[in-house]
């Protein structure tokens, strides 16, 4: 399916608004993190072979109740790994896990019904109809034989509804990931496991799913969910950024940004050359961290603790020196910068 | 009770979405259902219910006095020997022979009648060009029954004239003369009855054994491909994840196979009594429950290959060995009685083979299903089913 380039400025233009919206319920968020740990993780490495490939190494997180927990990381970071030790798929080679507060090898029928997984590739039915592959699904998690109001309403969520009849090979890859999703929710589990959902699909159909995340959320679900699309770091509460195997942090959005960065940027313009001792007398401001950003001539990044309290100050300071400042704004950085920055910072570590 | 009717609605769960994916490809049910069916019919449209006819040629010389009744006494064995004329060079028979323009080459002992006076045996060289060890045997018994009769007509013109030159030299012999001198010659006689009343066609006797090497294989390879199939789609990483548990996995599988074969058994079963009338002596609910034994313990073997093999080509090659095993071993081809002692265990250890002493027995005699046999085969089921159920729940983790 080909996407304009209108329709994706369009997508774009919402998902660059939600961070914004995201600042605002901070304060929520960080009373939701008080929840109780559904999933604890400590020293957790998994190897394969004779143990010289280590694919997962000593990782520390945990994910708190109801919260959607994002895994970002490169293809091959690990990622997949992670979610099959939680899922019971594999077993540790070191360390401890615990999900539902116990192990995950020592899983009870009834905790297996409390778990959604969403597996990266489609692995439904290619013979039989959407319908049937979702009934199929319901019926190996035991769902009640007075279902079809639920498999209907579920379709209707990932648009389905008029193609339930269809083959699920003459689907698109999109329509066959929408129907995978439906399957892991068929019977309510409380805890989802979603690994790389939004692979392969276009922004329209990512932007939605990351909403019906949400709504999940908001019903009181916890969500893992991994993904290799660095942007999508925004829709989660807490990120676990991975690479080569390891957790390099895990941290709100918001943190990993101020972290990755030293603090919040600001982006000065002025109509002036700005000089070399414009530059030292920012830097030796008491708010300002590290050293300023040379853009170009005319154009400087500042490191600040807090943007908001520190442009006020830094136009005033701007005007002493002498320059006129043209425009001064807050900078939010993408995600890919980011997660950029922190794999610099964890290279320059080592 | 909600966990009891959680776990009842798991365990039916793949019958549905299996008879679901096989109704979706109508070809695979006419090759499932009218497949074997048609190899039957072929089979009895393509096999004669009589021995084979070997055209045979004669090398006699002319001055031999058995070439007047070479021909007559050929014919006189009825549709086995076609005869083919009489040759006087035995080189240009033999070529012949070699450029299988004929079957069975007869060289005519020269001066028969001097050769016996000699107190020697006048013999009949036979000569063929077959490698199939079956054929030659049959050419050898074919062979001896030319030259048995050709005895007994000898034996019987020698009597009569015997009884000719002796008459009414001693009264003791008179009560001889009355007696023919063919019954002289030949003064026993066997005549043949089976048990049975019904007299089996050969496509009715192979019936039963070529319905349940079908039903093996079909049983085999459907289930051969099932797991193997799952986890190489990715999707058996769900069921490790998800309540469904391998003992449920497993009955819901054998059950939704089961059932599906079941069907096909019972369509292929009234073609076969029904459609090419082969007769069906014994209890219907016998013939049904030889068929779900041989179903179950065949998706047994089915589902260990399944679970051994890493890839769906390996599981197809696997169920072809155990084809071709079943073959050779299960009496189909061979009669088990022929085996080699140390052999039969191999023999016992095929579905098929209890599959088709059971079916035979029911079908053909109308006998009820023999208990060891029976017994047998279930205990392979049983041993098979335990062996998937520790397979599939290592797989399952």
């Amino acid at each position: 399916m080909e996407t304009s380039p209108l329709l994706v400025t369009r997508v774009m233009g919402i998902v660059n608004k939600i961070p914004l919206k995201r600042l605002q319920m901070k304060a929520q968020k960080d009373r939701d993190f008080e929840l109780p740990k559904i999933i604890e993780t400590k020293n957790l490495t998994k190897s394969f072979g004779d143990g010289d490939e280590v694919a997962v190494n000593s990782i520390d997180l945990y994910v708190p109740e109801g919260s959607i927990f994002g895994l970002i990381g490169p293809s091959g970071c690990g990622k997949t790994t992670t979610v099959r030790l939680m899922t019971g798929v594999y077993q540790p080679t070191e360390g401890e896990i615990s999900v539902f507060g116990k192990r995950p090898a020592e899983f009870s029928t009834s905790d297996r019904e409390k778990i959604g997984y969403l597996i990266q590739q489609f692995v439904m039915y290619p013979d039989l109809s959407v319908w049937e592959n979702l009934n199929f699904a319901a019926s190996f998690y035991g769902v009640s034989i007075f279902r079809n109001k639920r498999l209907n309403k579920l379709l209707d969520f990932v648009e389905l509804s008029e193609h339930k009849n269809k083959i699920s090979r003459f689907l698109s890859g999109g329509m066959n990931r929408r129907l995978s999703l439906a399957a892991t929710l068929v019977h309510n589990p409380e805890l989802l496991f979603l690994d790389e959902p939004t692979a392969g699909i276009d922004p329209i159909l990512r932007v939605k799913f990351w909403d019906y995340f949400r709504q999940l959320q908001a019903e009181g679900h916890t969500l893992v969910v991994t993904t290799q699309y660095v942007g999508e770091a925004e829709y989660c509460d807490l990120v676990g950024v991975m690479y080569a195997g390891r957790v390099l942090t895990v941290n709100t959005p918001e943190e990993l940004r101020r972290k990755a960065f030293g603090g919040e940027i600001v982006h000065i313009v002025t109509s002036e050359r700005i000089e070399y001792i414009h530059r030292v007398h920012l830097e030796k401001l008491p708010f300002v961290k590290g050293n300023v950003a040379i853009i170009n001539d005319n154009e400087i990044k500042v490191f600040v603790d807090d943007a908001d309290s520190a442009i006020p100050q830094l136009i005033e300071s701007c005007q002493e020196e002498g320059l006129d400042v043209q425009t001064i704004e807050k900078q939010i950085p993408s995600f890919d910068d980011v997660f950029v920055r922190i794999i610099e910072e964890r290279g320059n570590h080592e | 009770m909600n966990r009891i009717f959680k776990s009842l609605i798991r365990i039916f769960s793949f019958p549905q979405k299996e008879l679901a994916e096989i109704l979706r490809q109508p070809r695979l049910i006419l090759t499932l259902v009218l497949g074997p069916f048609l190899i039957i019919l072929l089979f009895g449209l393509g096999y004669p219910d009589e021995g084979r006819s070997l055209r045979t040629t004669f090398v006699v010389n002319e001055q031999n006095p058995l070439a007047a009744q070479v021909e007559e006494f050929a014919k006189d064995l009825g549709p086995a020997i076609i005869y083919q004329g009489i040759k006087n060079d035995q080189e240009v028979a033999l070529a012949s022979l070699a450029l299988s323009q004929t079957d069975m080459v007869v060289v005519v002992p020269d001066d028969p009648v001097a050769k016996i006076q000699n107190n020697e045996q006048a013999q009949f060289l036979i000569y063929h060009n077959e490698v199939d060890p079956f054929q030659i045997a049959y050419i050898r018994s074919v062979g001896n029954l030319y030259t048995s009769e050709l005895n007994r007509r000898v034996l019987a013109s020698l009597t009569k004239e015997g009884q000719e030159s002796v008459s009414g030299l001693n009264e003791n012999l008179s009560e001889l003369n009355a007696v023919s001198s063919s019954v002289l010659v030949s003064p026993f006689s066997s005549e043949f009855h089976g048990l049975s009343e019904v007299q089996y066609t050969p496509v009715g006797f192979l019936s039963p054994a070529v319905i349940v090497l079908l039903l093996q294989h079909l049983s085999v390879t459907i289930s051969a491909l099932s797991i193997v199939r799952e986890q190489r789609s990715g999707i058996m990483e769900l069921f490790k994840v998800a309540p469904l548990k391998p003992l449920e996995a497993l009955i819901s599988k054998y059950l939704s196979y089961i059932l599906f074969n079941a069907l096909v058994a019972a369509v292929l079963s009234a073609l076969v009594v029904w459609g090419i009338g082969v007769p069906m002596l014994g209890n219907w609910i016998n013939y049904a429950l030889v068929l779900l034994i041989l179903l179950f313990t065949s998706l047994g073997a089915g589902f260990a290959i399944s679970l051994i093999s890493e890839t769906e080509i390996q599981a197809v090659q696997y169920a072809m060995l155990l084809l071709l095993a079943s073959i050779f071993f299960s009496g189909f081809f061979l009669d088990l009685r022929l085996l080699w002692e140390p052999m039969k265990a191999v023999a016992w250890s095929l579905p098929a083979t209890y599959g088709i002493r059971m079916l035979q027995d029911v079908m053909l005699r109308g006998y009820p299903i023999p208990l060891l046999v029976f017994q047998g085969i279930l205990a392979i089921g049983i041993v098979l089913f335990l062996i998937n159920f520790f397979l599939l729940r290592k797989k399952m983790g």
